[in-house]
């Protein structure tokens, strides 16, 4: 069921991360990969490493450069959207270029590609996958943009879900804290990043944070067949995060 | 007659012109506190302050909150009018319904700018008063923030938003004692309801549809979930904050 033979699979931020976990299952299970990064550079140690996967760099906070992706990326079976920035910042300290970037990254350019990308979705009954946030259900400090961009992006794979049945599938996963390059940069721009990795591990019920790979295995399978029956979804793979708090 | 005393408060209502802001705006008024009307147009402002009688304690504070600045100066003008701030509705919104192939940047741009940036930035600018009067926001969300509707992408995204920014916002602020919450109406019987039953093409049809949609077999009335909105600014709901309140119906709870 997790056989991706023949299929056209974009990943957006798979230069690391859990785009690039999720890139590397995909690859191993048979599909035709397409990477996304944004630059070239970025993008580099993944090509070398995924080969025979195409390369495609685009900053997704340019709209321009977000449709020249999804042109070139052509006709897919699946889309993932996981790129996306995080920075913590008190209310106070928001400006206008942080909104602006913070949604067009995590929120605007899902929609653009997804939309974008549609014609050839539809042809193939495909299938987009979101990768949200706990912060899209869970209020945090600090968080009150980057949750706004998440929240969002589950109202548009909803949305996308409702408009776009029966033929494609639209499934929004959102993980809690992922031992991720995003997130090591959080922990070190803490003043207390010991504290903070802690914390980061104690918010969830299984008291450690996620490996990129245990998200990108929910990825690979909201993608596939054995999903079939999943649309609108919207997973929680955050440790426990969001079912309670510790006792 | 609202069951709650505002007396001595100061509200700002964006999109108080028409609506659910109009209607939420007469029940502050009426419960005893100073209000401040936002909307788009001076006039169409104007027209709301004088049908709601005139009087010291209403100011306009018109603004469009589709521009950046559109909520730093409809909260300055509310400030310059009373000086202080107790009550902040966020309400203004846009909602064209539109299928997903023809919603373009300007249309996606309009709801995201108007419908979720705007409460942010008028939350931002009005913290300073919040902080001193320990104040409450009030984001007007929707049900369609809970779930989706075909032909309303920008909208169901934009409003989604909306309740994870109402949560984000609530935890930040719950330590200076400002409550932010949100309301989720269903279908209201209002103006923007009208707008959109016109451009369906067939608003009888779009009407009829409706009389269905809540298991609650109609529409709600904007005095209706003002009332609510009021209930949740009030000391009643001093322990509420971050919540998403349905107000709909029962849509959001099941299918009947």
């Amino acid at each position: 069921m997790q056989d991706f033979r023949g299929k056209r699979v974009l990943v957006t931020g798979s230069a690391r991360g859990i785009g690039l976990a999720a890139a590397r299952l995909f690859l191993e299970r048979g599909a035709t990969l397409l990477l996304h990064g944004p630059t070239a550079d970025a993008l580099a140690p993944a090509l070398a490493e995924l080969a025979p996967a195409q390369g495609l760099a685009a900053d997704l906070a340019d709209r321009g450069q977000c449709r020249r992706l999804a042109f070139e990326a052509g006709e897919l079976d699946v889309l993932v959207n996981a790129a996306g920035i995080y920075e913590e910042r008190p209310i106070e300290a928001v400006d206008a270029a942080y909104w602006e970037k913070t949604l067009a990254v995590n929120l605007t350019a899902p929609w653009i590609l997804s939309a974008s990308l549609l014609p050839g979705l539809r042809r193939r009954k495909g299938v987009i996958v979101n990768i949200a946030s706990d912060a899209a259900l869970l209020g945090y400090p600090g968080c009150s943009v980057y949750g706004a961009s998440k929240g969002g992006l589950v109202g548009l794979t909803r949305a996308l879900a409702v408009e776009l049945a029966p033929t494609v599938r639209a499934i929004c996963i959102c993980p809690g804290p992922v031992d991720t390059e995003m997130m090591r940069a959080s922990i070190a721009r803490s003043p207390d990043p010991a504290a903070a990795r802690q914390q980061w591990a104690d918010n969830t019920l299984l008291g450690r944070v996620a490996a990129p790979r245990e998200i990108a295995e929910a990825i690979v399978f909201a993608a596939s067949p054995a999903a079939s029956f999943a649309t609108g979804s919207v997973w929680t793979l955050d440790g426990g995060v969001t079912a309670g708090k510790r006792g | 007659m609202s069951s709650f005393d505002f007396s001595g408060k100061v509200a700002l209502v964006t999109g108080a012109a028409r609506g659910l802001g109009f209607a939420i705006a007469r029940a502050l008024h009426e419960a005893g506190a100073s209000v401040a009307l936002n909307d788009r147009t001076a006039a169409g402002v104007e027209a709301a302050l004088a049908r709601l009688g005139g009087g010291p304690r209403l100011r306009a504070a018109p603004a469009d909150l589709a521009l950046a600045e559109g909520p730093a100066h409809a909260v300055a003008q509310g400030e310059a009018a009373f000086g202080r701030l107790d009550i902040l509705v966020n309400n203004a919104a846009v909602n064209i319904e539109r299928p997903i192939e023809t919603t373009d940047d300007e249309h996606w741009d309009l709801h995201l700018d108007v419908d979720l940036r705007a409460p942010f930035f008028a939350a931002q600018a009005a913290l300073p008063l919040l902080r001193a009067s320990r104040g409450s926001i009030v984001n007007i969300a929707s049900e369609l923030g809970l779930h989706a509707v075909a032909c309303n992408v920008a909208y169901v995204t934009a409003k989604h938003g909306l309740l994870a920014l109402t949560r984000a916002l609530a935890v930040e602020l719950a330590p200076a004692g400002i409550r932010v919450n949100a309301v989720c109406p269903g279908a209201m019987d209002t103006e923007l309801m009208a707008d959109c039953a016109e451009a369906s093409g067939d608003p009888a049809a779009y009407y009829q549809a409706f009389e269905t949609y809540h298991p609650m077999g109609r529409l709600a009335d904007p005095a209706e979930v003002a009332a609510f909105v009021l209930a949740v600014a009030s000391p009643a709901a001093s322990f509420v904050t971050g919540a998403a309140l349905a107000v709909d119906g029962g849509s959001t709870a099941g299918r009947g």
